[in-house]
């Protein structure tokens, strides 16, 4: 059985590039520089595709 | 055990239950080909969002200064963008309803859900036409700086992928009317299902950001 257990639990997996922009958001924010909305967004939006990515590798894998 | 029980079983152990899969449990190739086009999707549309925000984040004010009437572009949602979503979302649902159709062997709730979900898809595109168009007598269009570049360029190619979706409806609506799918074989109707959902989900993040997120007021 894969660690994750289920397929569906990929999301988390996309999650920890959520969290990671939302931080390097939150920093930025914080200290009162220029935030770099583009890296924010990508870093949320890799999550998303990390998550799909995930998801493929352990559902896409024979149960045997 | 027969193929079919076979089949049965398989379905009910399938870690994904309810998407396509070939009898070992994995993904089909064909909802597998589709999820890893939904990933390159997700970044290309993540590109357009991130160059959307940078602009706003680096401009004096949102939305900009028009240079030819000197006041700011306006942003109010347009008479037919709050139908165009509401169909849009609705056509999640028929797509949807179509999928269950076809899973459960019901070839006429299946032709009849993605038969209406394809009437919206191409109404949407009508709808987007107009807009545009209405968009353009009052002066904006994709050469008007970078708020008309971003804007044109965000919703253009989420309607070419509307577009495309279209045509992918279309062909699964002249199978799925041919006879071709079956509560067994519908790989394709799956596949399709997921890319409309995306298509849905990115326009809802869209109109969002280009007509619920408020402006920026002048600096200085």
């Amino acid at each position: 059985m894969h660690p994750l257990r289920h397929p569906r639990n990929a999301i988390f997996v996309g999650l920890v590039f959520v969290i990671v922009g939302a931080i390097y958001f939150g920093v930025q924010a914080a200290a009162g520089w220029t935030v770099d909305y583009a890296g924010v967004t990508l870093l949320i939006l890799l999550g998303v595709a990390i998550a799909i990515m995930s998801y493929v590798l352990i559902a896409g894998s024979p149960n045997d | 055990m027969t193929t079919d029980e076979h089949a049965l079983a398989t379905t009910e152990h399938s870690p994904i239950a309810g998407l396509s899969h070939d009898s070992t449990g994995g993904i089909s190739n064909v909802v597998l080909g589709m999820l890893l086009f939904l990933t390159s999707e997700v970044m290309f549309f993540a590109g357009l969002f991130a160059a959307y925000f940078s602009v706003r984040a680096h401009a004096p004010q949102w939305p900009p200064i028009n240079p030819e009437t000197a006041e700011a572009f306006h942003v109010e949602i347009l008479p037919l963008v709050g139908p165009a979503t509401v169909l849009l979302i609705l056509s999640s649902f028929t797509c949807q309803f179509a999928v269950w159709g076809i899973r459960r062997g019901d070839r006429v709730a299946f032709v009849r859900n993605i038969a209406v979900t394809f009437a919206i898809g191409i109404t949407f595109l009508l709808f987007q036409a107009i807009d545009y168009a209405a968009l353009g007598s009052e002066g904006l269009t994709i050469a008007s700086g970078p708020y008309g570049t971003t804007y044109f360029t965000l919703t253009g190619f989420h309607g070419a992928h509307v577009f495309g979706g279209v045509v992918m409806l279309g062909v699964v609506l002249y199978r799925g009317m041919a006879g071709q799918f079956s509560a067994r074989h519908h790989d394709a109707v799956e596949a399709a299902s997921l890319y409309w959902h995306f298509v849905d989900v990115v326009w809802i993040l869209l109109f969002s950001l280009l007509y619920l997120l408020p402006g920026k007021p002048p600096t200085g």
